[in-house]
């Protein structure tokens, strides 16, 4: 008995802190999904159907092909890191990769806004290399711009996890495919990926979970319409006041997010794994 | 000594401090919203004035955040104090007109316009009504801030004039306009209920009020108009998104707020060529307002606060020099005691004409929030 009361009372501020500032507020939020002007009501939700439907298939667009994209270059890098012949290569690589790691979202933003712009940093050197003409460039700053910021931004994350889990296979495998003549795409696609595939899932799923919740990056990259659900959040409660919408559109990213993480549990447990 | 003569002599010794002692300086609690520089505006030029003039008295600046929500925190504390019946805390306060119409509604605020010599030099009507609410001897503006379209002289021979030549320049020269929508920033939320003002028959009521709900079915060919407007321009990711734009060269026009042109042309941050024109039939501004809470401890030297903080010299000097805002007061009676260069680069493209006759208000409370929401479900959807 004592040994349960110790337990509970070493997990108690942690869990105090979870449920006060994490569980207490999510469900306060939802309620608030359901309420509009004191009453218990499905107005909010069907406001935020009849405005917002388009910004939310946008949204889950635009973030799916980003994890897709991450998913691919984090393989990428991962497979050269472990694979590659050149150590010098394989030593810039592992030490270029990892910067944008350290770049909040909004400076990546702000750096993109200057970066991707019609005259912005990108296009004023291809004009002086001689690939572009001054009028050919084309500014970026729509959802390709949320969605190369996403990618730049995610990429060092998912690639540091599956870089560190790719290192850590058995390496006779790889050199026992080596032997038997395999190229390096093939080991990595029949070898490597297999074993390594939880790491990327979990990764890629947190990924999704993040660009989902960023708002400075739609708010400072995106001005047109279609935009991303958070972005349309922020605007109903700083021009509205409405936090029944707002409330609306945040259950609705739950209800996405909660989607992804069961598919993935589901695809998890059936193939034995632990998630 | 002996324990008597010490008494004695410490007691003679506190009469002659006391006596000697000035009287007990007096206090003027300015609250104020908006940004920090209002706060430092106080606080390094009006108050080492007003102490100056008034020895004895100190002035104590207070700073209650940026936008509605700043205006919305006094308007709270004032309302406090009004329900416990206590007095304010408050002598002088700079607010929003938005709230500044519910303080007035809700019987907070003294009327003290009349009381100052300088509550004759504004005639503006943004002096009398905030956003549909009768103001009068309420509140004295403290500036106005204006929007206007600024346009690159290089890439437009003639800047529009009126909405309408602006539609027409739009369709000839397809992606040279750029404004934020209504989710980026204020100032394409002001062309938004410019257009409404331009397009519909409903300005006046927009204006003015009152309320009414079913009017929004006039605005079906505003918006439409707008939609179909929409296709040929470049949307900017906010107000200095625009102003960015223009001074890269992307776009040629854009609406943009007066104080922030001017403010980036003088840190070198937007290119001293590009002008500014107000469009007919107008474009929104908002002006922030002096006001004094009824039951303010000091309502003598507040109104001479405001007194001095709306003369034109100081109008000249703080508020269009120190700012690049347009005065709260008249603008003629400022021109004299501005030197010719900041008359100038203030009143050129815009001209004191052009403000009194298109410088218009916001729609009132409701309206806006209606117009934001038809815009969204007609416009962007």
């Amino acid at each position: 008995m004592r040994q349960r009361l110790l337990g509970f009372a070493l997990v108690f501020p942690a869990l105090a802190t979870i449920v006060l500032l994490f569980a207490f507020p999510l469900t306060y939020s939802i309620a608030g999904a359901f309420r509009a002007e004191g009453v218990w009501t499905l107005a909010n939700l069907a406001k935020a159907y009849d405005l917002y439907r388009s910004d939310i298939v946008f949204t889950f667009l635009i973030v799916g092909v980003s994890a897709l994209l991450i998913a691919s270059f984090s393989i990428a890098i991962g497979g050269y890191l472990t694979l590659g012949s050149s150590p010098t290569a394989i030593s810039a690589l592992r030490w270029l990769y990892r910067w944008p790691l350290f770049i909040p979202f909004i400076v990546a933003g702000q750096l993109m806004r200057t970066f991707l712009a019609k005259n912005g940093l990108m296009n004023n050197v291809l004009t002086e290399v001689g690939l572009l003409t001054p009028i050919q460039t084309v500014s970026f700053l729509d959802w390709r711009g949320i969605v190369i910021t996403f990618v730049w931004k995610q990429t060092p994350f998912v690639a540091l996890l599956v870089a560190g889990a790719m290192a850590s296979l058995d390496r006779s495998m790889i050199e026992a495919a080596r032997n038997l003549g395999a190229s390096g795409p093939r080991i990595l696609f029949e070898i490597v990926l297999p074993q390594v595939r939880q790491t990327l899932l979990v990764g890629i799923i947190l990924s999704f979970v993040i660009m989902l919740s960023v708002l400075s990056v739609p708010m400072m990259i995106n001005a047109q319409s279609p935009t991303m659900i958070t972005a349309n959040m922020a605007f109903r409660i700083n021009a509205y006041g409405d936090y029944g919408v707002a409330n609306a559109l945040g259950l609705i990213s739950c209800v996405m997010t909660g989607a992804i993480s069961w598919i993935y549990l589901r695809y998890g447990i059936r193939e034995g794994g632990r998630p | 000594m002996t324990r008597r003569l010490q008494l004695m002599s410490g007691l003679i010794a506190a009469t002659l401090v006391s006596a000697g002692a000035p009287a007990i300086a007096e206090t003027l609690t300015v609250m104020t919203a908006g940004d920090q520089n209002m706060v430092d505006y106080v606080n390094e030029y009006l108050a080492p004035k007003f102490e100056a003039d008034n020895p004895g008295v100190t002035v104590q600046a207070v700073g209650t955040g940026p936008g509605d929500a700043g205006s919305q925190m006094i308007y709270e504390r004032l309302s406090a104090s009004a329900g416990a019946g206590a007095q304010a805390d408050v002598d002088v306060a700079v607010v929003h007109q938005k709230m500044a119409g519910q303080m007035v509604n809700e019987d907070l605020l003294a009327s003290y316009r009349g009381d100052i010599d300088t509550g004759s030099l504004v005639s503006r009507e943004t002096a009398d009504n905030a956003l549909g609410t009768n103001v009068h001897g309420y509140v004295m503006p403290m500036f106005h801030s204006q929007t206007a379209i600024a346009y690159n002289p290089a890439l437009v021979e003639s800047p529009p004039k009126t909405y309408d030549e602006l539609v027409t320049w739009v369709k000839d020269h397809s992606g040279q306009f750029g404004y934020n929508g209504i989710k980026g920033g204020m100032s394409g939320v002001s062309f938004v209920m410019g257009w409404m003002y331009a397009f519909t028959d409903d300005a006046k009521q927009l204006m003015n009020g009152p309320f009414d709900a079913s009017i929004s079915s006039d605005w079906a060919d505003a918006l439409a108009k707008l939609k179909d407007f929409n296709q040929n321009v470049v949307f900017t990711p906010g107000n200095a998104g625009t102003l960015d734009m223009l001074n890269r060269g992307e776009i040629a026009m854009g609406p943009v707020w007066v104080d922030m042109f001017y403010t980036w042309q003088s840190d070198g941050r937007l290119s001293p060529d590009l002008k500014l024109a107000l469009i007919g039939p107008g474009m929104p501004g908002q002006p922030m307002y002096y006001v004094v809470p009824a039951s303010a401890p000091n309502k003598d030297m507040a109104e001479k606060f405001i007194a001095m903080a709306t003369t034109p010299d100081v109008q000249a000097e703080g508020i269009v020099k120190r700012f690049n805002w347009y005065p709260g007061i008249d603008a003629q009676y400022v021109q004299s005691k501005l030197d010719p260069e900041t008359w100038n680069k203030l009143f050129t493209d815009v001209t004191p004409d052009d403000l009194a006759t298109k410088g218009k208000p916001f729609p009132i409370a409701s309206y806006f929030d209606e117009i934001l929401e038809a815009y969204e479900k007609n416009v962007t959807n």
